[in-house]
């Protein structure tokens, strides 16, 4: 299988991937494109934000309105009068008859919003707040912490406590993380795990899509120009999708390694300094593992994407042939993503492990918790295994289909090519 | 001696025999055609001599060896659908090529120039192959497969497409690499041509063998029964004569197909008494196409 034609036609993949424009913009374009999706989230999330905010606040009695006041005075958005408040003081019955009347600002967006404090809050912390839409939150969570901080210093107030006691009273639990590994000593963990997390799954994810298809579309290409003849008069059909497979390998994890380069060095050396709370897990260790993931996980998926073009001649027919494999990799990114909020459940030990999903899930897990070097191991082995018992099946149905050419093959067709003599 | 030999060959795709226990030899040296019309089973023979496909049964023998990679490296094949990648140069797409056969090196990238020059490509060698025109691609196609010196070719529809000046140049190339020994095959439906360019041909239709043979001999076989003439006249007489089979109006000429192959005088005599006034009268001369016609008109009404 590996002789001096799979050798030639290895040379001819990375003069046309590797040595291309294509792969310079591309290796530029996906950090880009990556940093503009988080940049994106950012933005709407800003956005989303009302500008020049005209909020009203009632209160039932003028000691909470007063206190109040004097909590807000003291935001940076009240002093530069970015946002505007104003205080009313009035009972349940006559609130209700004054918001009747300032029904109308509200829905024409001279207000943007009624915060209603009764007495009874005094009691249960039961606040109301109207407004045309008030599920957009930014606004009163902005607020809620000065009205939970007046509430609680009236309902204290001659109570016999001091500030200190009061302070301690409206405190909240701050959790901080602490991550328990093997052989290491206790560590604090920070914000840097999820980013890994997210980085290196939508890394993953992202690359396997693409390289999946753009083989896939470089096989129909192959055969709808009728080159393959050609090159089948000198190789066999195994070395020409071996050489297209290792080809594109080559090209991708060169394509990663790169990517990764910024992360190598953050973490190899100390040219570039994090805030404090951003500290990554990982260490070198995790990504040569990773690569090895990404290689095991790209002879894999390239095979399988090959294979689905060699069955079809255009790629409308390929395109739709492509999606059970395509929802292989959608699935367990899913999972994936999803580990964040417990690395350690039954599915995210159990999807780490099975063929396909634990080409994805496994390193997810890895920037999250320490696994067993057993679990890691198996992982490896299942792939490898996977990866042996498909080829010879998939390298099959590659030497027939690409000579077929005209109408679209059934599934049932190509699994007689299975026991066809090529 | 034989270069080629194929015995007994088969090959089924689902419930079609695309080639049925076919036998035939190519000699060294020769110019060998396959001839037969579209969908006979010229490209799948092809495909088996050429290890692309493996036939059901039979053998196919290369200078006493089963065809393999050996014979792969040895032969330039130049395919009915031509097709090359169409984002690659001209020159990469040459070496590439070569290079699949195992032939490497500044030889061939002077050969590759040389043969550029004589094609009058040359100042297209660093285009894109889309960027050529389709006869154009077609030239190229034809120097990669004969750039790595090939032993033996097998050209499938070669001429098809070509104007009359690249036909010529081809058919030049062609003719020199007889000269030097070299074994050709062709698979052709047009059999004007195969009659000018070849020694020995093997005819097939519907998978089967028809004819098989040096084509001389093959015509003697079937001239001496077929008669060509050129008259002033009147030859209605002919029909219904016992002793003429067929007659066939061919514009300039007429054929004649007697019963006996010694009724071939006894019609020139009949001719003559009849002040028939015969300008040419050729009685051993048939064209491929005439046999091709009966042979293959024969086996279907055999079916």
């Amino acid at each position: 299988m590996f002789n001096r034609r799979t050798l030639a036609i290895i040379k001819r993949e990375l003069k046309a991937k590797l040595f291309s424009k294509t792969f310079i913009i591309m290796t530029l374009l996906v950090p880009v494109f990556m940093f503009g999706l988080f940049a994106i989230q950012i933005l709407v999330y800003s956005v989303s934000e009302e500008k020049n905010p005209n909020v009203l606040i009632i209160s039932e009695t003028d000691e909470i309105s007063q206190k109040l006041k004097n909590e807000l005075d003291q935001y940076s958005e009240v002093k530069s009068g970015n946002y505007k408040i104003s205080y009313e003081t009035l009972d349940t019955t006559s609130f209700a008859l004054r918001l009747k009347n300032l029904r109308a600002d509200l829905l024409n967006e001279k207000l943007t919003g009624i915060v209603y404090i009764p007495k009874s809050a005094l009691i249960n912390k039961n606040v109301r707040y109207y407004s045309p839409n008030p599920s957009n939150r930014p606004l009163f969570d902005k607020i809620k912490p000065a009205i939970n901080k007046a509430l609680i210093n009236i309902y204290f107030e001659g109570k016999q406590l001091t500030q200190k006691d009061v302070d301690y009273a409206r405190g909240n639990v701050d959790i901080t993380g602490y991550r328990i590994t093997k052989n290491e000593n206790v560590k604090e963990q920070g914000a840097g795990n999820l980013i890994t997390l997210f980085l290196f799954t939508f890394l993953l994810y992202m690359a396997l899509l693409f390289s999946g298809q753009s083989t896939m579309h470089s096989v129909v290409e192959e055969k709808g120009s009728r080159v393959m003849e050609v090159l089948l008069s000198s190789a066999s059909g195994t070395e020409l999708m071996a050489g297209k497979i290792i080809g594109v390998v080559i090209t991708q994890v060169a394509q990663m390694a790169i990517w990764l380069l910024p992360i190598i060095l953050l973490i190899t050396t100390s040219w570039f300094a994090l805030p404090a709370d951003i500290i990554f897990q990982i260490d070198l260790s995790f990504v040569i593992y990773f690569l090895f993931d990404y290689t095991i996980a790209l002879l894999t998926f390239v095979g399988l994407f090959a294979t689905v073009g060699s069955i079809f001649d255009n790629s409308q027919d390929a395109q739709s042939g492509v999606w059970p494999l395509m929802m292989l990799i959608i699935f367990p990114f899913l999972i994936a993503i999803s580990l964040q909020s417990n690395p350690q459940s039954s599915i995210a030990k159990i999807t780490s492990l099975l063929p396909f999903t634990s080409l994805l899930v496994m390193p997810a897990r890895l920037t999250l918790v320490q696994v067993p070097m057993l679990e890691l191991i198996a992982s490896i082995v299942i792939n490898l295994a996977v990866l042996f018992a498909i080829f010879p099946l998939a390298g099959k149905i590659y030497r027939v289909g690409i000579l077929v050419t005209g109408k679209k093959p059934k599934w049932s067709e190509v699994r007689k090519w299975l026991a066809m003599k090529a | 001696m034989n270069a080629l030999e194929i015995t007994n060959l088969t090959k089924t795709f689902e419930n079609v025999t695309a080639v049925d226990n076919a036998s035939f030899e190519v000699p060294e040296g020769s110019v060998f055609g396959l001839i037969g019309r579209n969908g006979a089973g010229k490209t799948t023979t092809i495909r088996m001599i050429m290890n692309i496909y493996q036939p059901d049964s039979g053998e196919i023998i290369f200078r006493g060896k089963n065809v393999g990679q050996d014979f792969k490296d040895s032969v330039g094949y130049l395919p009915e659908e031509r097709g090359l990648y169409k984002k690659m140069r001209v020159f990469d797409t040459l070496l590439f090529l070569s290079e699949l056969k195992g032939k490497t090196g500044k030889d061939i990238s002077k050969k590759a120039n040389e043969y550029l020059k004589r094609f009058e490509l040359l100042d297209r060698k660093n285009s894109k192959i889309e960027e050529l025109s389709k006869g154009n691609q077609q030239k190229i196609q034809f120097i990669s497969t004969i750039l790595h010196d090939p032993e033996f070719l097998i050209f499938d529809e070669p001429f098809s497409g070509l104007d009359p000046i690249n036909t010529d140049l081809l058919r030049q190339i062609i003719l020199e690499m007889k000269d030097e020994g070299k074994v050709i095959i062709f698979s052709t439906h047009l059999m004007d041509f195969a009659e000018k360019m070849c020694d020995n041909i093997a005819m097939i239709d519907r998978g089967k063998i028809i004819l098989n043979g040096e084509l001389d001999e093959i015509k003697m076989k079937f001239a001496n029964r077929n008669v060509s003439i050129n008259y002033e006249g009147d030859i209605s007489f002919l029909k219904g004569n016992p002793i003429i089979e067929n007659m066939e109006d061919f514009g300039n000429t007429t054929g004649i197909k007697v019963k006996k192959p010694e009724q071939v005088q006894e019609l020139l005599k009949l001719l003559v008494e009849h002040n028939v006034i015969v300008k040419k009268f050729n009685a051993d001369e048939i064209s491929l196409h005439e046999i091709f016609v009966s042979q293959a008109g024969k086996e279907a009404a055999n079916v």
